[in-house]
């Protein structure tokens, strides 16, 4: 179990020497109890820095902006940012680094373990204390959350109510780290994919008809892209509205652009963005399940990419966010790839 | 309900982890035992996208323009909260004036908003009463109910109310004489279960008129990821795009569609020659806030902001708008 | 429906001028309304110019309110809607919805001397108030022009601008050397201290790229031009038109319905994001 004195002290050790610009890690919100980001800016801004089950975010999404704050600046400071992160989140740096976005020396991180349970999903816990308000979850050094409400404390099984993505996690703690808190521990889910199991039962009707559903839900608001730390295109090709454009570009440029997507959110345009927002991240996403948590209206969007990281690793034995040395998935070619779906 | 199948009925539904209005045809499945609804009135009265007209080019490449042709049928939204009908007031401002929206209006007129009070907050994170409204509030209503213990208080405050409670005919009975007394304790009680306001929130508009340049606004948005959430889930955010949809290009056909659309979005404000007047997350949350807390007041006397909630429950990074109110209120201190 | 403002009007080009070419190309087009229901506007207001499939853009009318037979729009060539009228031919049919917008008070300037500045396309959304006063010249004053240019190509107007010289004080300028070329060599607010238009009685009403209005504004002042007798029309990107879509907000003000014309008093007041 990772101490929180330790998290704050490594953290204060590099901000205080000034390796680090700032840190991004996690605080208490300012109504409730699910931690929230941060930016620590000065040492004793770090007395605020948490650790339980509730930082489920996924900060390495921050990384996106500070490259594109250093590009907008003249003399950038070259230093590194800190960066808390879990198992999971580490794997997105990886992807980052594998793919040349971000050089190593810019970030500076700090991996904490998830030790035998994992983050909390919202939507469990609200639906376990049914109406009870909740101030605080931590860790248990068993399997187990406490979980603290206005009546008194209460040990919860963290199988009921940590997140799907945990139960098939294979990256406890950091597979890379600059600092290592908490046990370095690696798991093996008897089922790594046993999530999509019962999608993947369905008829194609049937599955026709789930999604007919769900992407009628959708809105449109972008945020599972936004929250993405893999979605960092300028300009991204299932999208309306952000468009890389400068003084000097010319006209017909801008003219001719193609509108891939209207900006209607019916189904068909719904259909289009998130099908394929998931195939540009395949091979790429870590499955933090930002997207489906950040999701308004509940789209369960952690199955789209999962099944895209099945095929990755049951067609070409890729894992995504361990090596990055290897070139990412979709950009090489082996001689031995399988070949039976070209026709 | 069967009384009333000459109007559509919107009622909360409930989906896996939250509810949503939804058109009704069964009776029997409204509930009123709803929180809130992850989406305001708004997006059946001010749809997300509504086609302006239909376009193609006759004899001589003349152009055709077509209104759409089906006209909103009269509606009744059911179990409103108090802070979405007041929402739905402030869209009534924006969309008024010189130039009144047609389809906004044709859709307004025949919209019967149904309330249903709250007598405990729906979200941790209501705040109504510190922007001028309250659990039980009337305005924007045409029907308020209030659950007392063995039924309904029921008020109509205009004419389409007053015609839906005739039709349900001897469904309603006059209310006894100590009911309404109930129904005013159940109203003032409702209103000290609100957990968070924010105190002095009428010194923030004179506050932000002097805090343009502020460097808050820069520091409070570091986490935001400019995404929709919290303007398309709002009562009373009403930004628009206007894009035109081509069916076909030869022969030309069409049609001119309005869709939702958010100040937060980088290119929002960008013009064509790559000049973006908002080019950072500050000026777009600086543009959020002044908005609502200042802009919108000194135009019409109100905040643009009804406390139901939604953008601090949903926003995926926790930026908390009375978090940021608040150091509005105190900064320099 | 009635009075619905979103449903532009059908209006046939008959006349196309290529004002500037190449990458920043310029053309002017003078519409007519294929149905005539009184369309009237005052200097200064803007229209939405539909290309249907494409989308719509806010363009100033720069034709005067006298000129009844046509309105005429100045358009630069820069994004979609833009190209697809840049590809357009006489005859071709678009859409247009408006006047828009507040427009010029120059009823307030009678008797006034009235002094433009304008910068590259930046003298389309004036012009339509210049030839107003030309149009009515007992009512005003001395009318001068200070118009520049990045080369002498880029202007436009060209041969507008060779026969108003009988008529007014017109000073052009190029912002460097060129061949040929004998006015004033240099930005449009250094020429405007070169020709030192005196304050006294006057009005200034400029338009231009914001770095040079910026100028305008600061060397006006230093001429002892007043900022409410300054004017300018601020461009903004807009949607709706009708100050309801909120893109062209700017503090408590739609560009679109409130502006876009300002005096420099009023538009100092508002938040400088635009």
């Amino acid at each position: 179990m990772v101490a929180l004195e330790d998290l704050k002290q490594e953290a204060k050790n590099v901000l205080e020497g000034g390796t680090v610009k700032y840190i991004i890690g996690y605080k208490k919100p300012a109504a409730g109890f699910m931690a929230v980001p941060a930016f620590f800016h000065k040492p004793e801004d770090l007395d605020a820095l948490v650790w339980d089950p509730t930082c489920f975010h996924n900060l390495v999404l921050f990384l996106k902006d500070e490259k594109k704050r250093k590009l907008g600046q003249k003399e950038p400071d070259e230093r590194p940012v800190g960066i808390v992160v879990k198992g999971c989140d580490s794997r997105a740096v990886n992807v980052l680094l594998q793919e040349n976005y971000i050089d190593r020396e810019n970030v500076y991180i700090l991996g904490v373990s998830c030790g035998k349970t994992g983050m909390v999903d919202l939507k469990k816990v609200r639906k376990y204390f049914m109406g009870k308000i909740i101030s605080q979850i931590d860790f248990n050094e068993n399997e187990s959350f406490t979980v603290t409400t206005t009546e008194g404390k209460v040990e919860v099984p963290a199988t009921d109510i940590f997140a799907d993505r945990c139960t098939e996690c294979r990256t406890a703690s950091p597979v890379i780290h600059d600092v290592l808190l908490g046990e370095d521990s690696v798991r093996t889910p008897e089922n790594p994919f046993g999530s999509l199991e019962e999608m993947e039962n369905k008829s194609q009707e049937q599955k026709w008809d789930f999604w007919q559903e769900q992407l009628t839900k959708c809105i449109r608001c972008y945020a599972c892209r936004s929250i993405c730390p893999m979605c960092y295109c300028d300009e991204c090709v299932v999208d309306t509205i952000n468009f890389a454009v400068y003084p000097d570009t010319p006209a017909e440029e801008k003219a001719q652009k193609i509108k891939w997507v209207e900006k209607s959110p019916t189904t068909s345009e719904n259909f289009i963005y998130h099908m394929v927002r998931a195939i540009h991240l395949a091979g790429r996403c870590v499955d933090c399940a930002e997207c489906e948590r950040a999701c308004p209206v509940d789209i369960p969007l952690r199955f789209l990419n999962k099944k895209l990281e099945k095929e990755s690793k049951e067609l070409f034995d890729y894992d995504v966010g361990y090596d990055i040395e290897i070139p990412a998935l979709i950009s090489s070619f082996r001689d031995e790839d399988p070949e039976d779906f070209i026709r | 309900m069967r009384k009333l199948n000459v109007y559509q009925i919107y009622a909360p539904v409930k989906k896996e982890s939250h509810w949503s209005y939804e058109a009704l045809d069964k009776p029997e499945s409204i509930r009123l035992d709803h929180l809130n609804t992850i989406q305001s009135p708004k997006m059946i009265i001010f749809p997300q996208r509504e086609v302006f007209f239909e376009f193609h080019n006759a004899e001589g490449n003349t152009p055709v323009m077509k209104e759409p042709a089906s006209e909103p049928s009269a509606t009744v939204i059911f179990g409103v909260r108090p802070c979405d009908a007041v929402g739905v007031t402030h869209q009534d401002k924006v969309f008024n004036g010189d130039f009144k929206d047609l389809y906004y209006w044709k859709r307004r007129n025949q919209t019967i908003l149904v309330g249903l009070a709250c007598d405990t907050p729906p979200s941790p994170h209501c705040f109504c009463l510190s922007v001028g409204g309250s659990p039980h509030f009337t305005a924007g209503f045409d029907i308020l109910m209030t659950e007392l213990e063995d039924f309904y208080y029921v008020e109509s405050f205009s004419k389409k109310g007053d015609t839906l409670i005739n039709l349900a005919g001897d469904i309603f009975s006059t209310p006894k004489e100590n009911s309404k007394k109930d129904k005013e304790k159940a109203h003032s009680d409702s209103e000290k279960k609100l957990k968070r306001h924010i105190k002095n929130l009428e010194t923030v508009p004179p506050k932000l008129k002097n805090m343009f340049d502020s460097p808050l606004w820069e520091e409070e948005s570091l986490s935001c990821i400019q995404c929709g959430i919290c303007t398309y889930l709002c009562p009373t955010c009403h930004c628009f795009d206007i894009s035109d949809e081509l069916d076909s290009s030869s022969p030309l056909s069409g049609k001119r569609v309005r869709t939702w659309d958010n100040c937060q979005f980088p290119d929002f404000t960008m013009h064509s020659s790559g000049h973006n007047p908002r080019p950072d997350r500050a000026s777009r949350l600086r543009q959020r806030i002044m908005h609502k807390f200042n802009y919108f007041v000194t135009n019409y006397q109100a905040y643009q902001c009804t406390g139901c909630g939604r953008c601090i429950a949903k926003c995926p990074v926790g930026i908390d708008i009375i978090e940021v109110l608040e150091k509005v209120r105190d900064y320099g201190k | 429906m009635e009075n619905n403002h979103y449903i532009p009007k059908v209006a046939r080009i008959i006349n196309i001028k290529d004002e500037v070419e190449g990458a920043r190309a310029v053309k002017t087009f003078r519409t007519q309304f294929t149905i005539d229901d009184g369309f009237t506007h005052i200097c200064g207001q803007c229209a939405m110019l539909s290309v249907l499939g494409k989308g719509e853009s806010m363009i100033s009318i720069s034709s005067s309110p006298i000129e009844t037979e046509y309105l005429q729009f100045s358009v630069l060539k820069t994004g979609r809607v833009t190209s697809a009228l840049h590809d357009m031919i006489e005859g071709d049919m678009i859409g247009i919805r408006g006047p828009y917008g507040n427009g010029f008070p120059i009823d307030k300037w009678t008797g006034k001397n009235l002094i433009f500045i304008g910068g590259g396309i930046g003298l389309a959304p004036i012009w339509s108030v210049l030839q107003t006063a030309l149009g009515k010249k007992s009512d005003y004053g001395n009318l001068t022009l200070i118009y520049g240019s990045r080369t002498s190509k880029d202007l436009v107007f060209k041969e507008e601008l060779r026969e108003i010289k009988q008529e007014m004080a017109v000073h052009l300028s190029v912002d460097n050397e060129e061949d040929g070329w004998e006015e004033y060599v240099g930005f449009v607010p250094n020429n405007l201290l070169d020709k030192k238009p005196s304050p006294e009685n006057a009005v200034a009403i400029t338009c231009g790229p914001p770095i040079m209005i910026k100028f305008v504004i600061k060397n006006l002042q230093d001429l002892g031009f007043k900022d409410d007798h300054i004017y300018t029309t601020v461009e903004n990107k807009m949607k709706c038109g009708i100050g309801q879509c909120g893109r062209c907000n700017i503090g408590l003000h739609y560009v679109c319905k409130d502006g876009p014309v300002y005096s420099w008093a009023e538009l100092k007041k508002l938040p400088q994001e635009y």
